[in-house]
């Protein structure tokens, strides 16, 4: 575009420091993991080929689809619910409450959180004898609620701690979308007599759409990435009813040793997530403004 | 739910957002109310909101028993090293994927995105082993390097980026700059609040970062806060107002970061071209 | 102007960190000073604080050899003890549960220690036959053992004495009864945690593997090769577990925290754990109890135990003195077991377990009979899947009152699936 300038050799110039970091720290390790995956692999000791058998091992695996499928359940309960929180988040950021910078702060503070310290602050609050929420609730006059310990509430009760923890997030990136739509427009409806509620469903969600379709792909991809929360609130229990695909993983890899398979896993998981964040890239194509 | 004019509706609002706005502080709150406690009177018969003794017992203990004064500083130094080295790496390619019309640059772009979703697990034992080789284990730049690309983060300056009129780049151009001139006086001035906001985010996931920093590093001294801390989980039960107040500590200078660079984040990410 | 603050505090960010940076970089220069053995040790919490104490009375005792310790969090040890091995960069000495040493004596990654030990007169004899044994693959030493820690039964006597029971309960049936017993007194009749939460529910398998033994089975086939619980002796230990629910002494979806606070503020009649909890509840005001070895509820007296032991990479054997500085620090450590005894462990030396300062100590002599009858884990590299495995079945098992039978038939299922990956 500058003339005179010679557009490969400069992108080649400006993307060589990052070049290096991928190459060495991103593409090498993976394609070692990919070569891992084609063995009864022991990093201790001697590996045998076996070609693809551990890939035909996790058709064979109930482990491996209940893993799969808590992964999912956690995607499809945390996306939407992420998004919206963030949604509304944002909405009340942008408007003209006397708290909204209050709650900008209150929203986002509990992202800057490490996962260990979220993970054992609501792992504590939820302790069915003597955590808070149970406290409250036996006050009241209920039953005491097992949170980490019955099937029904464990994944719920990680998603919540997950929400707590990440909806900040989506918040600021919505609500950055939110300040970009002219101040006009909303005057302008606003003169024309359009309720709040029509300004948000007819001016701001559509606007907004190339953001919320970014956030979407982010936050699938954050999702399926899930192990740390459920590790340490519910160490996948109660029996296996949480456990994700990568605590699976870890599980298989750095337990029992079996670390082909463990990396068989990580790919199959990875595929997974590539394909879908294509698919979402695609459905949100039409709002892609590039 | 019309922005009412009636003035009890709005009170009713009004009330009703303090609240959501309390619900969502008080666990930071239990947090701190718990690490104040006496270890027994966390797990007791009777049910105590406020502390009996409220105590910094656990707070001292940490810090006398432990290297916490260490991992603060480790924390400080590893994810200060961590974002400098993100903005070194990744602001180049950023810039390139706005403003340069390269071979492959959409490719590059994708694998670059690709990058994100890769499962970190299937990474460990290759990295591990690698950086093994470089006699890197048990170095802080062991814990450093893997983090420094930042996939959202060269997304977050690719989009400001090419929000910067090309008119400028060309009139500097026909001053007689060079690329690498437009770059360090035109680009990255103006960038600054897009940078602000990668530094941030780099620092808070280097902070954060457990698993790996734990294998590379060591020594007890050396470990981050993140790592250090999980130490206080007891290997048979749960001693809460000990880790809580780890918890606490560990969260501080996180606090205190959010605090100085708050209008940054929030303001740059709204610059940063994430267009409506 | 905003920028240009930014900058100057990135910069100023930046140089501080590559001056602290370059500070913090391996030091160790100081040849002349005491040799130094470095330690990977998986105590944290309680544990770690007895552990850290034999540590600092060993440096101030020696001026020769100092110890140096690293403590990593249980649930990641194993990872990066794993990857140190595979890339030589171990410590001196590891510490590695007696069920792992499985997994890395037969890649060759530990040090048979027989010569070493010969040769310096160790007082191999001192050490008690079974733990001592059980470090053994083919006949050679790799590990030696730091403790044994067998699942035990803890006893509330005021509350025993409130129901009006006089004596421990020594099968199932008494448990049971008494149990309900001290049900009626309002209090919990048994804590067991039957439910992960932040730990696994394997007390349920440890009562499991230790009831199959009490009646005279074993858990696996003689050579590891099939599961072998899918009959008449697992039958009778799944219905135990579950009828300690179905009778009501212990509630449903109990996790460990709650199982042990229970115990430890005197509301729980019984509870099962390892030997560790003696530390814990010592400290409790008010509580009064009494640790006894597991009785043989369902026939003889047979408890699951695990064992810690100290183990040398293999890498070590190109440094002879550090091998032998490294011994001395472990028959040091292991002799001075009582030390490790108030954190609850059965230290492993005959010497020790005779000691006075030993004897005087509550409970610790009590069940160190215990020892006699513990049953440690088949030798497998397949056991960490199968212990986890189990686990999650029985805990399944015991939530949902499956019947034992079937219930059974497919915990023996996925466990030959198990065996077969190996």
């Amino acid at each position: 575009m500058i003339p005179g300038n010679k557009n490969n050799r400069d992108g080649l110039i400006f993307s060589l420091p990052f070049l290096i970091v991928f190459t060495l720290f991103m593409i090498y390790p993976l394609m070692y993991g990919l070569y891992i995956s084609f063995f009864k692999y022991n990093i201790l000791g001697s590996s045998t080929f076996i070609g693809i058998k551990n890939y035909i091992s996790m058709f064979h695996d109930s482990k491996f689809y209940s893993s799969l499928w808590h992964t999912l359940e956690f995607v499809l309960i945390t996306t939407p619910v992420l998004l919206a929180l963030g949604f509304l988040m944002a909405l009340y950021v942008n408007s003209k409450s006397p708290f909204r910078k209050a709650g900008e702060n209150i929203f986002f503070v509990p992202y800057i959180f490490s996962m260990t310290v979220v993970s054992t602050l609501w792992a504590w609050l939820m302790q069915k004898q003597y955590g808070l929420f149970n406290h409250v609730i036996v006050s009241l006059g209920g039953k005491p609620v097992g949170w980490l310990t019955d099937p029904k509430w464990a994944m719920w009760s990680v998603c919540i701690a997950t929400f707590w923890w990440t909806a900040g997030f989506n918040m600021i990136l919505m609500s950055a979308g939110i300040r970009q739509i002219s101040k006009e427009i909303y005057e302008s409806a606003e003169m024309d007599g359009a309720s709040y509620r029509q300004q948000v469903t007819k001016i701001t969600i559509p606007l907004l759409m190339p953001t919320i379709s970014l956030c979407l792909i982010l936050q699938v991809i954050a999702s399926f990435n899930v192990f740390g929360q459920v590790f340490v609130m519910t160490g996948g229990g109660p029996y296996g009813t949480t456990r994700v695909l990568i605590q699976y993983v870890y599980e298989t890899g750095f337990q029992y040793f079996k670390m082909g398979y463990s990396a068989a896993m990580s790919y199959v998981l990875f595929i997974i997530i590539l394909v879908s964040s294509l698919l979402l890239n695609k459905l949100g194509g039409k709002y892609d403004n590039q | 739910m019309t922005t009412s004019r009636n003035s009890a509706g709005r009170i009713l609002l009004r009330i009703f957002e303090l609240f959501i706005l309390a619900v969502w502080v008080f666990p930071f709150l239990w947090m701190v109310l718990t690490s104040l406690h006496l270890e027994d009177e966390v797990v007791a018969k009777t049910f105590h909101f406020f502390p009996q003794h409220p105590t910094l017992a656990n707070y001292i203990k940490a810090f006398t028993s432990t290297y916490i004064l260490n991992w603060l500083l480790n924390s400080i130094v590893i994810a200060g090293l961590t974002m400098v080295m993100t903005l070194i790496v990744d602001a180049p390619i950023a810039y390139a994927f706005a403003k340069i019309k390269f071979k492959g640059r959409n490719i590059l772009f994708w694998m670059v995105m690709a990058g994100m979703m890769v499962p970190f697990q299937v990474l460990i034992i290759p990295l591990y082993l690698q950086f093994n080789s470089y006699g890197l284990i048990n170095n802080f730049m062991a814990a450093v390097l893997p983090r420094v690309s930042l996939p959202i983060g060269i997304f977050i300056l690719k989009q400001f980026f090419e929000g910067i009129p090309d008119a400028l780049e060309e009139s500097a151009f026909i001053d007689g700059a060079n690329r690498f001139k437009i770059f360090r006086s035109i680009i990255l001035p103006l960038g600054s609040s897009a940078l602000a906001t990668v530094t941030i985010l780099s620092f808070i996931n280097s902070w954060n970062d457990f698993l790996w920093p734990l294998i590379v590093l060591n020594d007890t001294e050396k470990y981050t806060i993140t790592v250090g801390i999980a130490n206080f989980q007891g290997s048979h039960g749960t001693q809460y107002a000990l880790i809580l107040a780890g918890a606490v500590i560990a969260s501080v200078p996180q606090f205190i970061f959010y605090v100085i660079f708050r209008k940054q984040i929030v303001e740059s990410i709204a610059l940063s071209g994430i267009k409506g | 102007m905003k920028t240009k603050k930014l900058l100057a505090m990135l910069l100023a960010a930046s140089l501080a960190t590559f001056s602290v940076g370059a500070q913090a970089q391996p030091e160790t220069a100081a040849a002349k000073g005491p040799r130094v053995v470095t330690f990977w040790s998986l105590f944290t919490g309680g544990d770690g604080e007895f552990f850290d104490a034999i540590i600092d009375k060993f440096n101030a005792t020696h001026t020769d050899i100092q110890m140096k310790t690293d403590t990593v969090k249980f649930d990641n040890y194993y990872t990066k003890l794993t990857a140190a091995l595979a890339a030589g960069t171990a410590p001196d000495m590891v510490v590695i549960h007696q069920a792992n040493l499985r997994n890395y004596v037969p890649n060759g990654q530990l040090l048979a220690l027989d010569g070493y030990l010969s040769s310096m007169n160790a007082p191999l004899d001192d050490f008690v036959a079974a733990p001592l044994n059980a470090c053994k693959t083919d006949g050679k030493l790799y590990a030696l053992p730091l403790d044994v820690h067998p699942l035990i039964m803890y006893a509330n006597t005021d509350l025993m004495k409130k129901a009006g029971i006089t004596e421990l309960p020594k099968t199932m049936d008494e448990l049971l009864s008494d149990a309900k017993a001290i049900e009626a007194t309002g209090n919990m009749g048994i804590a067991c945690d039957n439910t992960t939460a932040v730990y696994k529910a394997y007390t349920l398998t440890r009562l499991f593997f230790s009831m199959i033994y009490q009646q005279g089975g074993t858990f696996l086939t003689a050579d590891n090769s099939k599961a072998n619980f899918n009959n008449e002796y697992g039958i009778k230990a799944l219905t135990a577990l579950q009828d300690m629910v179905n009778e009501g002494v212990t509630p449903k979806g109990l996790d460990y925290d709650t199982s042990v606070n229970t115990f430890k503020l005197g509301e729980a009649g019984f509870h099962f754990n390892g030997v560790w909890a003696t530390g814990t509840f010592e400290s409790a005001q008010d509580l009064h109890f009494t640790a006894v070895p597991l009785p043989g509820l369902l026939g003889k007296p047979a408890a699951w135990t695990g064992s810690h032991t100290l183990a040398i990479p293999a890498d070590k054997a190109s440094d002879p003195q550090l091998v032998k500085d490294t011994l001395d620090c472990m028959l040091w450590i292991t002799a001075h077991g009582e030390m490790w005894a108030k954190a609850g462990h059965i230290p492993t030396r005959t010497s020790v377990q005779e000691s006075e300062a030993f004897k005087a100590m509550p409970y610790r002599s009590g069940y160190a009979a215990a020892a006699a009858s513990t049953v440690a884990p088949p030798d497998t590299a397949a056991w960490n899947e199968i212990y986890g495995t189990i686990s999650d079945l029985l805990e399944y098992a015991v939530a949902n009152n499956t019947d034992p039978k079937t219930a059974l038939a497919s915990m023996e299922k996925k466990i030959n699936e198990i065996i077969a990956t190996y």
